[in-house]
């Protein structure tokens, strides 16, 4: 057997950039424009999502049922469309926006764009297929809270930021109830509109093809922007719940906080810290709790941000009689991020890893745009993003235990167990 | 169109590599020709139970992980029936990190009863997480013991029960490991941004001096053809009632597989199709509702799993599928239909090119079908089939006595009837 190879450090990379275009209406349309294959993606994303509904589950509601018709069209005709021209439509779930997606080959534009723009400017919102779209909602929830995880992640979330909250709140067959179909119409009047968003195109495309996409978006109609609600956090005291749940073979458990947006000044050096717990295969909690004890086949810990906010979570499933023992070994690696510093060798796998899913991030011009919605998403740009990976490469042994000192302290932590 | 070089080294070891520099990756795949049909009915799960094992280390490389992440990589694995694949993606830099450790384990693993008696329960986590927590997580072991009577498909890759993989000893874990974890058995493919000549010049450093190993001979009991409908009801603790319905259908290596594939696409995938359309939307019978096929290199299952909306009971359901079968074989497609799942198929396959990585693992179970150039060639088989052949087709596959049936009736007590 040959000597091993030497390894090399990812330590540049190269983000493309991803040019504004301010459209004819104001709407600002982000171009990344690469890759191998005639194909193009293009997204609407508006400040629609739950920080400015006026009542719970208007949001994503109005967002699924776009598809459900226009005007002019049926549902089924716009799915005919779609589908016969091998093209593909879709509602990106997001927090804090509204948005509408379409993907097809460029040759195929001409045939699926206009349709695109129409769905997104003049969709019917029925009250019938609102009722339909309710009847589907209300038992795939039945069927969702069927599983301890999900059990779990809403109540964990809901004490985090509070039951009414934007963040916090969960769907119930009650609120789905109440849903009005006025309602629907009003959030797409106000948010849907250039006004109130931008655009990403991406994919591979000429001169022409950037100008034809251009006089489309063009149409759509531009009305003022929204206005933020006022979020209140209803402020809790963290503690440890259990919820006893008979589906399934295991327990599900969460453990986690509050945290805050990508703006604060520690969010780089807590998404370095969550990542060092949890973010990989290599990570404290799957090398411990997998690969030495085998009480779970999967366990991580993550910081997941909003424009608004963020939140610290872990999460794993275990056989009952391991819970005791899986929460007494998390508690254990928190304890060591907080009491001893993070050998060099460690840190240089994690810093290694993380470049190269950085990496991985400008590999292709899809990976590149689901990266620019976020930034820009979150009200960040290019340098923010360079901000994160110098913090990859610099953060030092002391930071990450000064974080965990002032992030993960026990009594801070919720836990949230579900199961027999 | 892929463009890719193949070569075979003396040991057997046969490498494809396709270069794609649009990347600033590398994509390492190496796919070993075992899968969960190869196991012992005693010792069901085996397959997938070593693939976690394959992670267990060295001398050279006591953690496989540790020096892959220090390269900045990322790597996993899949087992299915019929091949166990493992994957590394690197920044292309680093290509030969990662050809240095799928060499390294394909021969010097050392297993331990530690590392197996972690694995057995990761893996038992693994089967409770994906069968017992899901709802209907299960079906997939009814479905195919009620499809399969001879056939080692008769048994799901995680294995029949968790007690098959608590019992694996250390002898199996090395005499499977000797038998099938051998340069002749497997296919190795290099992708992304690498460059052919030196690609060559580095498999033979790390590949080329490992032995070969004993030729593998596959003798497995071909499934004799269903003569009557195979129908099981589970009143069982699920959230609301199902329905399940496997068919019978010609191998992935089969030309029949391919309009096989488009009916598929006509009944299930997409907004448009006809069961989604017909049935979930316009009747409003079901909550969700999908059709798929199986894929595998034995004759394997089309699958259309459908779930009624409250007030809807199975039998119900079961009648409106079955009308729209009944109307696939008396009337076929129409002309339009047709055109638009080959629109669909070109569209897709086109995207799917944007994956250096998903290039990668096609290419390697085609190679181990026999014939790595069908990758390029599909585009062309789907464009050829016939309205004819469609109608046919579904003639022949839904007909009662070829369907196997999963029901759940969502109740309180947990009881198993068969019928």
């Amino acid at each position: 057997m040959p000597a091993p190879p030497p390894i090399f450090p990812v330590s540049h990379i190269e983000l493309p950039d991803f040019e504004q275009h301010l459209l004819a209406n104001g709407l600002p349309c982000y171009h990344i424009n690469r890759g191998t294959q005639d194909l193009v993606r293009i997204e609407f994303i508006c400040w629609g999502g739950r920080p400015y509904e006026k009542h719970p589950l208007v949001a994503r509601t109005t967002a699924a049922l776009l598809k459900e018709g226009t005007r002019r069209h049926t549902g089924s005709a716009i799915a005919e469309q779609f589908d016969y021209y091998g093209a593909h439509l879709s509602v990106p779930f997001q927090m804090d926006t509204g948005n509408l997606a379409m993907h097809c080959l460029n040759k195929q534009l001409p045939e699926i764009l206009p349709f695109f723009i129409e769905i997104l400017c003049e969709p019917a919102l029925r009250q019938t297929d609102l009722q339909a779209y309710l009847k589907r909602k209300q038992q795939s929830l039945k069927e969702d809270l069927s599983k301890a995880e999900v059990v779990a992640y809403r109540n964990i979330t809901e004490h985090f930021f509070g039951a009414d909250h934007p963040y916090g709140y969960n769907s119930s067959p009650e609120a789905y109830a109440d849903l009005q179909q006025e309602w629907l119409v009003e959030h797409h009047y106000r948010c849907f509109h250039a006004g109130n968003g931008f655009a990403i195109v991406s994919g591979r495309f000429d001169e022409a093809t950037s100008s034809y996409i251009h006089g489309e978006l063009a149409r759509i109609p531009n009305r003022a922007a929204v206005p933020i609600n006022t979020l209140t956090i209803a402020e809790q005291t963290p503690g440890k719940i259990v919820i006893p749940h008979v589906q399934g073979g295991q327990a599900a458990i969460r453990i986690g906080r509050r945290l805050f947006s990508r703006t604060h000044p520690d969010a780089n050096g807590c998404y370095v810290l969550a990542n060092l717990l949890g973010g990989y295969f290599g990570s404290r909690l799957m090398e411990n709790i997998r690969e030495d004890k085998g009480y779970t086949y999967n366990i991580s810990a993550g910081y997941d941000s909003f424009r608004w906010g963020g939140t610290f979570q872990i999460d794993t499933e275990v056989s009952p009689e391991y819970v005791q023992e899986t929460l007494q070994e998390i508690r254990h690696e928190i304890a060591r991020l907080r009491d001893e510093l993070i050998e060099e060798e460690e840190l240089q796998m994690l810093r290694n890893y993380l470049m190269g899913s950085f990496l991985t991030m400008v590999d292709g011009p899809f990976n590149w745009a689901e990266t620019v919605r976020t930034l820009l998403t979150e009200q960040l740009g290019k340098t923010d993003l360079a901000a994160l990976i110098r913090t990859v490469q610099d953060i030092s042994p002391e930071e990450i235990q000064r974080l965990a000192q002032r992030y993960l302290q026990d009594e801070d932590l919720w836990t949230v167990v579900v199961g027999p | 169109m892929i463009q890719y070089k193949r070569f075979t080294l003396a040991n057997g070891l046969r490498v494809l590599v396709h270069e794609d520099h649009s990347s600033p990756m590398a994509t390492v795949n190496l796919c070993y020709y075992v899968g969960a049909r190869d196991e012992s009915p005693e010792r069901t799960g085996f397959a997938h139970l070593f693939e976690h094992l394959m992670f267990s280390g060295t001398k050279a490389a006591p953690n496989f992980d540790a020096p892959l992440q220090m390269a900045g990589g990322e790597n996993n694995a899949f087992t299915n029936n019929d091949i166990t694949n493992y994957y590394n993606v690197v920044p292309a830099e680093n290509l030969e990190v990662a050809l240095w450790l799928e060499s390294d384990r394909m021969h010097n693993i050392r297993f331990s009863e530690k590392k197996l008696d972690v694995q057995r329960k990761v893996v038992v986590e693994e089967f409770k997480e994906t069968c017992l927590n899901e709802p209907y997580g299960d079906v997939w072991h009814h479905l195919a013991e009620l499809a399969y009577k001879v056939h080692p498909y008769r048994w799901p890759t995680i294995g029949m029960v968790p007690e098959h993989v608590s019992e694996a000893s250390l002898e199996d874990v090395q005499a499977f490991y000797d038998k099938y974890y051998q340069p002749n058995n497997a296919v190795l493919i290099v992708a992304g941004k690498v460059d052919t000549d030196k690609v060559e010049v580095l498999v033979e450093k790390w590949f080329g001096h490992l032995p070969s190993g004993p030729l593998i001979e596959r003798v497995l009991p071909p499934e004799p053809p269903q003569q009557a409908l195979q129908q099981r009801i589970l009143k069982a603790q699920e959230p609301a009632d199902a329905l399940y319905l496997g068919f019978h259908i010609p191998s992935r290596v089969d030309r029949d597989y391919y309009g096989v594939d488009m009916l598929s696409d006509i009944l299930g995938n997409g907004p448009s199709s006809r069961l989604y359309r017909r049935l979930l939307k316009d009747k409003e019978l079901f909550s969700a509702i999908d059709c798929y096929v199986s894929g595998s290199i034995d004759p394997g299952l089309l699958i259309i799993e459908a779930k009624p909306v409250e007030g809807i009971n199975n039998q119900q359901a079961r009648a409106a599928i079955w009308e729209e079968l009944e109307l696939l074989k008396r009337e076929g497609v129409n002309t339009r239909e047709l055109e638009k799942v080959k629109n669909k198929v070109e569209s897709t396959l086109i995207f799917s090119e944007l994956s250096v990585l998903n290039k990668a693992i096609n290419l390697a179970f085609f190679e181990i079908l026999g014939n790595a150039e069908l990758i390029n060639q599909e585009a062309q088989l789907y464009r050829k089939i016939t309205g004819k052949e469609l109608q046919n087709l579904a003639q022949r596959i839904f007909v009662e006595d070829n369907c196997s049936e999963v029901t759940y009736e969502a109740a309180l007590e947990e009881a198993v009837a068969e019928v």
